[in-house]
């Protein structure tokens, strides 16, 4: 409940605040957004799997957003951000879809 | 299933997969064979194991359910979840902010552009209101004596041989294009974009210069192109893309619109070498090229010269006397041809 509601909080924060994102951090907010929707299916995933545990599913959102902007801003320095951009794209959207299937096993059994 | 990839890969006939295993000394992997340091299970990886593998190492490493665990668990949890809803709504709100941000700053340049050609079209038609109110007032003013009159005569010759008179009148329309570009889809947005032809079949100044050169040594006694009327001083060059007429910028098809006797004008004009160029550039290129006789053709006056000689007479109060015989004489009018 608790949880629920922080999201929700968490939603109306960035909704009513509108933090104007700075402009050297803009290449990144796609990638960011990608990699929070990866945890968060990891962690409903989990959930149904009966293993989600609060602190992995924290650090794994943290970490997986901090990881793939610094692959992306590495990858800028050296001149190839547009395709590591797409391969973290990629990587992250094959487990977005495969934890969906899963969740879709556990909500609906086919 | 690991163990069955691991199989499947020892009876492989891969001789290279073979070597790595007689090497390795196992032959009963029960992983996937390694090669090197590569690895093939990082792509079966990728496609199978989607959980993070930290959710089974902590559920195997759990085991104290303390409330005081589950509390710090709802903490930190709820702390999780309101970064991700914040990055979430964020991410929205700059997406939303940015894509009108774009938008409207094109609208502006787009209504800055309109505004700024409707300002410049109603300057122009108040010059040809005011410098046809002139003509006006000179003709009165020259056909008070013969003297004048033989005046007005001159200054209506010379007007029109420098284009500063709107005429009418049959004539000949010619009709040159680009030659059109093809539509291709865009790979990216799966939008059909037309694609511009090469330059090969795009008309350039110099093919606009060289018909309206073939239109004057035909008998033209006026011509326009793309509505812009030609004085002996109007040029026709290129800027960038963009072919400008007396500075005006015109645009594909042109329009060349010349008066005179359609009897004369059309066979001779389609005799000319620049005609019969253009209408093997249709095969050669793809261009538009049409020639057609037209029974009243209406071309404005051309813009005003500026005048380099001529200047404001000091005091205009005796307009009757002197002017006349002094205007005509410093007009730089009559040049080019």
């Amino acid at each position: 409940m608790i949880p629920a509601l922080a999201l929700v909080a968490g939603v109306a924060l960035g909704l009513v605040f509108e933090p104007v994102v700075p402009l050297w951090l803009q290449p990144y907010l796609p990638i960011a957004v990608v990699a929070a929707l990866d945890a968060m299916f990891g962690g409903i995933r989990a959930r149904l799997d009966g293993i989600f545990d609060a602190k992995v599913f924290v650090v794994s959102f943290v970490s997986n957003v901090l990881v793939a902007a610094l692959i992306v801003f590495l990858g800028d320095k050296l001149g190839v951000g547009a395709q590591l951009s797409t391969g973290v794209v990629v990587v992250l959207g094959i487990r977005i879809f495969g934890n969906a299937a899963a969740i879709r096993r556990h909500l609906f059994r086919a | 299933m690991i163990r069955g990839k691991g199989e499947h890969a020892e009876g492989a006939p891969d001789p290279i997969v073979r070597r790595a295993l007689e090497l390795r000394g196992d032959e009963h992997t029960s992983h996937r064979p390694r090669i090197g340091n590569m690895s093939t299970s990082l792509l079966v990886e990728l496609f199978t194991d989607h959980l993070d593998k930290g959710y089974a190492a902590a559920a195997r490493r759990r085991k104290d359910e303390s409330p005081k665990g589950r509390r710090r668990a709802t903490a930190i949890l709820a702390v999780g979840l309101l970064l991700l809803g914040f990055v979430l709504a964020a991410a929205y709100r700059a997406t939303l902010r940015q894509a009108p941000d774009s938008e409207r700053a094109r609208q502006a340049l787009v209504q800055d552009v309109q505004s700024g050609s409707a300002l410049s079209d109603a300057l122009q038609r108040r010059a040809q209101q005011l410098s046809g109110q002139l003509s006006r007032e000179r003709d009165s003013a020259l056909t008070e004596s013969r003297a004048g009159d033989r005046t007005a005569a001159d200054v209506r010759r010379l007007e029109a041989a420098a284009a500063q008179r709107a005429v009418h009148g049959p004539g000949i329309a010619v009709v040159v294009g680009d030659a059109s570009g093809t539509e291709q889809v865009d790979p990216n947005t799966g939008q059909r974009v037309p694609v511009p032809a090469d330059d090969t079949g795009r008309i350039q100044d110099r093919d606009l210069q060289s018909l309206v050169n073939a239109l004057w040594a035909a008998g033209a006694e006026a011509v326009s192109v793309g509505g812009q009327r030609l004085a002996p001083t109007t040029t026709i060059r290129a800027a960038g893309e963009a072919i400008l007429v007396d500075l005006r910028p015109v645009q594909s098809p042109y329009t060349l619109a010349a008066v005179g006797d359609p009897a004369t004008l059309l066979p001779r004009f389609a005799d000319s070498d620049a005609a019969r160029r253009f209408q093997s550039y249709t095969g050669l290129y793809g261009i538009q090229f049409t020639v057609r006789a037209a029974k009243d053709l209406r071309l404005p006056a051309a813009t005003d010269p500026d005048l380099r000689y001529a200047s404001p007479v000091a005091a205009p109060t005796t307009v009757s006397g002197s002017t006349p015989g002094s205007a005509p004489a410093p007009r730089p009018s009559g040049g080019g041809r």
